[in-house]
């Protein structure tokens, strides 16, 4: 997928634009086909039951997909450094926020396996400590 | 070229079908100008991934909260219609990206056929979309006249949400995926339509010859946010349509 040129981009000559990466047809149609095929074989692997780790398969896939479109497509790959930090960094935060919204969540089961071995579950997803006994 | 002199810099036509690109006076350079406009629009980029995120973020909450609830509600799409639009997007998306090579390439006829097609793309998506939604409101799991009917705080019901008893029967809040799902779509929905008339715009343009070698940052720009939609429909197809 290497298989790029750098283009002057002008045909005059007379400034020189500095900014151009013109990609080559064969490298657009390899990214699209391996898009193609990762969607395959999300839909494939939907098929089995992999408990717990379908959500990081599934979303392995897709950050794999992802990572195609934003460094092929949207040629961030060829970008300044400054749009590469500009975006990827978007991710950055947005990994703040996926992290202190999933620790509530994380931190309830943990919760739950912790005070409530002895009692069962009320609707399967989270139990409100029946009896705390003392400070903990 | 400075800035003193006033001289206006003019990028020339590369052939008799294009037009010279003029500068904004207030760059020096055709380079400062490409890039300052690409740094905006990365950063409009950035706050459009935590715009979804944000969506991203409570699908994950309250999929860990109701995991019965979205297991249940995802079986309720057509993961063939998920799949086929996933298959639209990414080849509306190549289109795209072989437009703008195009432009990149002062192809101009090129340049319009790639950017039709990827406006038929779009056009191709909400069709499918339609269809989804539309049976969705037959079968009462979102019912489009009802959307802003309110939120009955005794029964935890919603009056856009007919399926309390049906195919969603035996699991809590059966209303909340679809309600996720609805917003979710929709928004990213938005985002088809707005990319689609922002293509249509370029390509008014690429027709009165503006877009070459010397001169493509509109089209550039386009094809950015339209691989951003692609990219928001990546994650969208499996966390909706397979419910990992």
């Amino acid at each position: 997928m290497s298989d790029h040129t750098h283009g002057d981009g002008h045909a005059q000559g007379e400034l020189d634009m500095g900014h151009t990466h013109v990609s080559s047809p064969a490298m657009f149609m390899t990214v699209l086909l391996a898009l193609l095929f990762l969607t395959f074989i999300t839909v494939a692997v939907a098929q089995f039951d992999f408990g717990s780790a379908n959500m990081l398969i599934a979303m392995g896939i897709a950050s794999v997909k992802a990572s195609l479109v934003i460094a092929f497509f949207m040629h961030l790959k060829w970008d300044t450094a400054v749009n590469k930090l500009m975006f990827l960094s978007s991710f950055l935060f947005l990994s703040l926020l996926f992290i202190f919204t999933l620790a509530d969540q994380f931190t309830r089961r943990l919760d739950h396996e912790l005070h409530t071995t002895n009692s069962e579950p009320v609707d399967g997803a989270w139990v409100q400590p029946a009896k705390s006994d003392g400070p903990h | 070229m400075s800035h003193d002199d006033h001289h206006a810099v003019v990028i020339p036509a590369p052939g008799p079908e294009f037009v010279p690109h003029t500068v904004a006076h207030h760059f020096s350079t055709p380079v400062q100008e490409f890039q300052a406009g690409k740094l905006g629009f990365w950063l409009f980029l950035a706050t459009e991934i935590l715009l979804f995120g944000g969506l991203f973020a409570a699908y994950f909450y309250f999929h860990e909260l109701f995991p019965e609830t979205f297991r249940v509600g995802g079986e309720q799409l057509d993961w063939r219609l998920g799949a086929l639009n996933t298959s639209v997007l990414l080849l509306s998306s190549w289109t795209m990206a072989m437009g703008v090579r195009s432009a990149q390439t002062s192809q101009k006829s090129k340049t319009m056929i790639y950017l039709f097609l990827t406006v038929l793309g779009a056009a191709g998506f909400m069709v499918i979309k339609f269809i989804e939604y539309k049976a969705k409101n037959e079968h009462g799991l979102i019912c489009f006249g009802h959307l802003f009917d309110g939120y009955d705080m005794a029964s935890g019901q919603v009056s856009w949400f007919k399926d309390y008893d049906g195919v969603m029967a035996g699991v809590p809040h059966g209303h909340m995926f679809f309600s996720i799902y609805l917003t979710m779509t929709a928004i990213h929905g938005l985002h088809v339509i707005i990319g689609a008339i922002a293509i249509i715009y370029v390509m008014r343009g690429t027709a009165m010859g503006r877009y070459h070698a010397g001169y493509y940052l509109p089209v550039d720009l386009v094809g950015l946010y339209w691989h951003l939609v692609d990219l928001i429909w990546i994650f969208l197809f499996p966390l909706l349509y397979l419910v990992p």
